[in-house]
């Protein structure tokens, strides 16, 4: 009896919780599938969480959004910078793991010592000299200004450089008799071992990209080069604003976080809780 | 580029008989190490260092963006007006407010999501997905999602409060109440993912300790305070740390939301680094507020470390 009560309990607060985290996402997607005045019309019933009772109607909201707006271009702007990120500092940051975990050269103590010192610096507070930097490089409002602060991350050398330690050198060493340089044992061993670690840093800079919006807002004038993120705010500030066409655009930027998490989400944990202990 | 790569080469390719193997593959060494760390170091210098030490620099002067040569040194004129900036110090109550109420709401709710998922057998999936949902959103979709949904005169939180009998509430258009709601909102996003932390953690304890300390008669409470807690330690100072940091740099919730108001209730240094530098082109005073603020996130950061991270190594 007592047993039943708690499973009970336990039940019923799981479902609670598991509403207040969910309806936002729910009523956001049903949103976008219904005309604009059925979504204040439906507000005092359940039906404020189902999409329009006529299916013709679903897609209307998206048609009426890709009219005003030139949404493809911002899309393809997101995923262009996205994957730019991904590919970059999956290399980038890998090959200074690399250096640090197996090569020994001058003032590689000094330089770890520095880029563990950079970890402490809060990235945000210093976007105004940031800033400063980007217009002297006369890289305002180009695609370069968004991709390349993302493409090198004290985190993710120090994840790359731990992981690549870990790699048994004897196959290293065997190349190595047999002359093979350094950057072929990098590209043809180290990093087709490293697939977890691409994973984890690739997937965390891809959410990185996908999801930045301050820096994005402050380099980028010309509204053709904005990633979603940045047109998301001006659609939601440009007259006149339908909430279905809105619900819409935040829909279309969140499909593509719901795929990488679906597929990822495995990366996601373990790139955390490893380097979580690893810094520990 | 092209000419460290030939120097590289020359370093290689061309090797003298009077110098000594060891001597030159050491050379070597240093060259192909260096040339691996370039692109890294030129990303991390442009973007990171160089802007850390540039905002240390130009703290110390009256730059302003739109008249770069007139520029003069100043000494520490900027932070003494901003000790006596009535806004900076609004700025910085808020997020002290920020902090203090996000790491309890959202890491005991993302331990108590996970005690809850770790627990029930049957529709943890679902379970699971809901809690996590959230988090798929980045902040900006959730800053607008919930822009609507807390519409004080057509949103669906206040049409649900008179359904059930509750008066409707002003929201984010009241003082007192917007930075409660960023709050709010911030941890609902955050808790889902923090929840699969903790559950990784959960899983990692070894069912022996619970079964040992059933025999020892502890009921379930006892075994949550003797067994889960000590041994969710690792897992609980991660977290917390890591929301800790995050939290300092709040920014991008008030800049959607409410623009730092009603009455500045909700700006954050972040954002008014932001304005003054950005919006208003100061990029003298900015930088004394980032070397000021810069500085106390980073004290927060190595005191923390110290603090956890004792038997670090590196």
């Amino acid at each position: 009896m007592n047993n039943k009560t708690t499973s009970f309990l336990y039940h019923f607060l799981s479902i609670l919780l598991a509403i207040l985290f969910i309806f936002p996402l729910i009523w956001m997607l049903v949103s976008s599938m219904k005309p604009e005045a059925a979504i204040y019309s439906d507000m005092g019933s359940l039906e404020a969480f189902l999409p329009s009772m006529n299916v013709s109607e679903w897609l209307m909201p998206y048609r009426e959004i890709f009219n005003r707006f030139n949404i493809i271009r911002y899309l393809g702007n997101s995923i262009f910078y996205a994957l730019s990120v991904t590919a970059g500092s999956i290399i980038i940051n890998s090959l200074a793991g690399y250096a640090f975990a197996t090569i020994d050269f001058k003032g590689k103590k000094l330089l770890f010592g520095l880029m563990i010192a950079l970890l402490v610096i809060p990235g945000e507070t210093i976007i105004i000299t940031k800033f400063v930097i980007t217009e002297r490089l006369g890289i305002l409002n180009t695609p370069l200004a968004v991709i390349l602060p993302l493409l090198a991350t004290p985190l993710y050398i120090y994840m790359f450089t731990i992981f690549f330690r870990a790699i048994s050198t004897e196959l290293q060493e065997a190349a190595m008799l047999e002359g093979a340089t350094k950057f072929k044992i990098y590209w043809k061993i180290m990093l087709p071992m490293s697939k977890p670690a691409i994973a984890t840093v690739g997937t965390l800079s891809f959410i990185m990209s996908w999801n930045d919006y301050i820096w994005p807002l402050m380099v980028l004038t010309d509204s053709e080069t904005y990633p979603l993120q940045v047109a998301i705010t001006n659609i939601n500030n440009t007259q006149p604003v339908y909430t279905n066409q809105v619900m819409a655009i935040l829909t279309i930027s969140t499909i593509p976080l719901i795929l990488i998490y679906v597929f990822f989400q495995k990366h996601l944990v373990q790139g955390l809780s490893s380097s979580g202990t690893g810094v520990k | 580029m092209k000419n460290v790569k030939g120097i590289f080469r020359g370093f290689t390719g061309v090797r003298p008989k009077a110098r000594s193997t060891i001597q030159s593959s050491a050379l070597k060494e240093n060259a192909t190490g260096f040339l691996f760390l370039l692109p890294a170091l030129i990303v991390l210098g442009l973007f990171l260092f160089i802007p850390a030490m540039m905002s240390l620099y130009y703290s110390f002067t009256d730059y302003y963006m739109l008249t770069p040569d007139l520029t003069e040194f100043i000494g520490l004129e900027n932070f003494r007006t901003l000790l006596s900036d009535a806004t900076f110090r609004t700025s910085v109550g808020n997020i002290f407010q920020f902090v203090l109420f996000i790491m309890p709401i959202q890491v005991g709710t993302a331990l108590g999501l996970a005690l809850l998922v770790n627990r029930s057998r049957r529709g943890t999936m679902f379970y699971k997905i809901a809690y996590f949902s959230p988090v798929v959103m980045s902040l900006v979709v959730v800053s607008v999602l919930w822009l609507y949904i807390l519409n004080p005169a057509s949103g669906l939180l206040n049409e649900i409060l008179q359904t059930i009998g509750l008066p409707a509430q002003p929201f984010l258009s009241s003082p007192n109440q917007a930075m409660y709601v960023i709050i709010f909102v911030s941890a609902w996003q955050g808790a889902g993912y923090q929840m699969l932390i903790f559950l990784a953690g959960l899983q990692n304890i070894p069912e022996e300790v619970y079964e040992a300390s059933t025999i020892d008669g502890a009921n379930k409470w006892q075994q949550f305070l003797n067994v889960t807690l000590p041994m969710l330690k690792p897992t609980s100072l991660l977290i917390l740390t890591t929301t800790l940091i995050d939290a300092f740099k709040l920014i991008i919730q008030p800049m959607v939301m409410t623009q730092g108001g009603p009455l500045n209730s909700t700006l954050t240094p972040v954002y008014y680094i932001f304005r003054t530098g950005f919006t208003d082109r100061q990029i003298g005073f900015a930088s004394a507020l980032t070397v000021m603020y810069g500085g106390i996130i980073i004290i927060f950061t190595v005191l923390q470390r110290k603090f956890v991270g004792g038997d670090k190594n590196e």
